[in-house]
């Protein structure tokens, strides 16, 4: 190894959570979602695009969650500074590389796919704190599948919170939900980081 | 046993304790794994000895800043550990194996090494030396570049001690190090424990009690989470000497001890 530069330590870092990994399946995210909505737009009808709009940030919310994973949880908290930054960054970081290529790739509805990635990033990053990082993925999924299948014709003005993932991307109220849950979830694992999985589960 | 009789280290070393415990108590929901904990320690190898479930981890834990104590204080290098913002600068002098450390499977030797020296903040200068000289120590110098998956379950235990040595630390926990080592690797683990004690403070939790033996100074020996006796190695083979439980002097000496502690709490419920 030649002379170590100050970037050494925060490559290891990136390496160790994966982030690799994590970036080329948000790639290939953005490249599915692209397909799927070639597919499935018609343009004439953007709620035909439904699927691929609630499917695709889950999706890549999902991916971004796997990677919070530490496998050295207790060596990690004898780090002599605090977590916050780099779990700001390793959450951050990918989400922000999927927020340029979702809307791209689902051009038809881009400002609801936006709205959609940030709140899954949210309860993503809450679940990964709560239930630990392996199976974050899964209360997201189950909101996001629940609120398709069951707000379709669901009148009131509650609708629009909790059915953000449903709602057209010009709706104030499902914005105002996506952000404050993508905001709660953000702060939540930058405190607290995920639930420790090793033997100490 | 020969060990030798006047260790290396400046006059007045044993009076200056570098971690100083007093009315430490944790629990775990709802037993109590450390209970009105009192220790003070200096420079020198400290074993710790228990059964399981004894606190001996609770305790390497509380002292490596990574689990807080329900009471009592922890003071260690003259710093508060219960102010975060004291907390930094020991860590950056201690060095912590974990019973279970986790690794990455796709870091080499070095990277993991150079990850946990990252953590420490070592200075960048120095690292990639202060990294190979802590795998060499270990014994590990030919497999540097190896991955840690191709690595046999002792040599990523050695891994484990070569990150914790990494930033030559004043103050050095090692839970378990003799775990999945075989007997050649110990006897160099336990040269490699003295040299350390020689100028830092070197707590070793162990089950193997010819490991305290060989290679400390000082013998603390928990139980149920209170101190059920402190002395050196010869000390407690001293007390081995009459007839009991075991098939050497100092394991004899480890029941011994237990017993008495034992009645002694008996008495006084």
């Amino acid at each position: 190894m030649s002379a170590p530069r100050p970037a050494v330590g925060l490559l290891l870092y990136a390496r160790s959570r994966a982030v690799p990994g994590t970036l080329t399946a948000l790639a290939g995210t953005a490249v599915l979602a692209l397909g799927a909505a070639a597919r499935t737009g018609s343009g004439a009808d953007p709620g035909r695009l439904l699927p691929v709009v609630a499917l695709a940030p889950l999706l890549a919310a999902a991916v971004t969650g796997a990677g919070l994973r530490s496998a050295t949880e207790e060596l990690d908290r004898t780090a002599v500074r605090p977590w916050w930054p780099r779990r700001l960054g390793l959450l951050l970081g990918p989400t922000a590389l999927a927020a340029v290529l979702l809307p791209l790739a689902v051009l038809g509805d881009g400002p609801a796919v936006l709205r959609n990635l940030l709140g899954c990033t949210g309860l993503v990053a809450a679940s990964a704190v709560l239930v630990g990082a392996r199976l974050s993925w899964l209360p997201a999924g189950g909101w996001v599948g629940a609120v398709c299948l069951a707000s379709d014709g669901v009148h009131g003005r509650a609708v629009a919170l909790w059915g953000w993932p449903a709602q057209p991307g010009d709706v104030p109220a499902s914005w105002v939900a996506a952000g404050g849950a993508f905001a709660l979830g953000t702060a939540l694992y930058a405190v607290r980081g995920a639930r420790p999985e090793g033997p100490r589960g | 046993m020969s060990r030798p009789m006047s260790r290396p280290m400046n006059s007045g070393d044993r009076e200056v304790s570098t971690i100083r415990v007093s009315g430490l108590r944790v629990r775990h929901r709802r037993t109590v794994a450390l209970d009105a904990v009192d220790l003070d320690l200096g420079v020198g190898v400290h074993g710790l000895l228990g059964p399981n479930g004894a606190g001996k981890t609770s305790l390497i834990r509380m002292l490596a800043t990574v689990a807080r104590p329900d009471a009592g204080r922890v003071e260690i290098l003259g710093e508060d550990v219960g102010e975060p913002a004291r907390r930094g600068a020991v860590r950056a002098r201690l060095g912590y194996l974990p019973q279970e450390f986790g690794h990455y499977p796709g870091f080499t030797v070095r990277e993991f090494v150079a990850y946990v020296a990252w953590l420490k903040e070592m200075p960048v200068a120095g690292t990639a030396a202060a990294v190979e000289r802590a795998v060499e120590r270990v014994g590990l110098g030919d497999r540097i570049d190896a991955k840690l998956r191709t690595l046999s379950g002792g040599m990523v235990r050695r891994v484990g001690i070569a990150q914790a040595v990494v930033n030559d630390p004043d103050v050095l926990l090692l839970d378990e190090p003799t775990a999945g080592l075989d007997p050649e690797q110990r006897v160099e683990l336990r040269a490699l424990l003295r040299e350390l004690g020689s100028t830092s403070t070197v707590i070793v939790s162990t089950h193997l009690v010819e490991d305290v033996a060989a290679a400390c100074t000082e013998v603390t020996l928990l139980d149920e989470g209170r101190v059920a006796y402190r002395g050196t190695p010869e000390s407690l083979g001293a007390l081995g000497e009459a007839p009991g439980v075991g098939d050497s002097v100092i394991e004899r000496g480890y029941t011994a001890a237990l017993r008495a502690h034992r009645t002694g709490l008996e008495a006084t419920r």
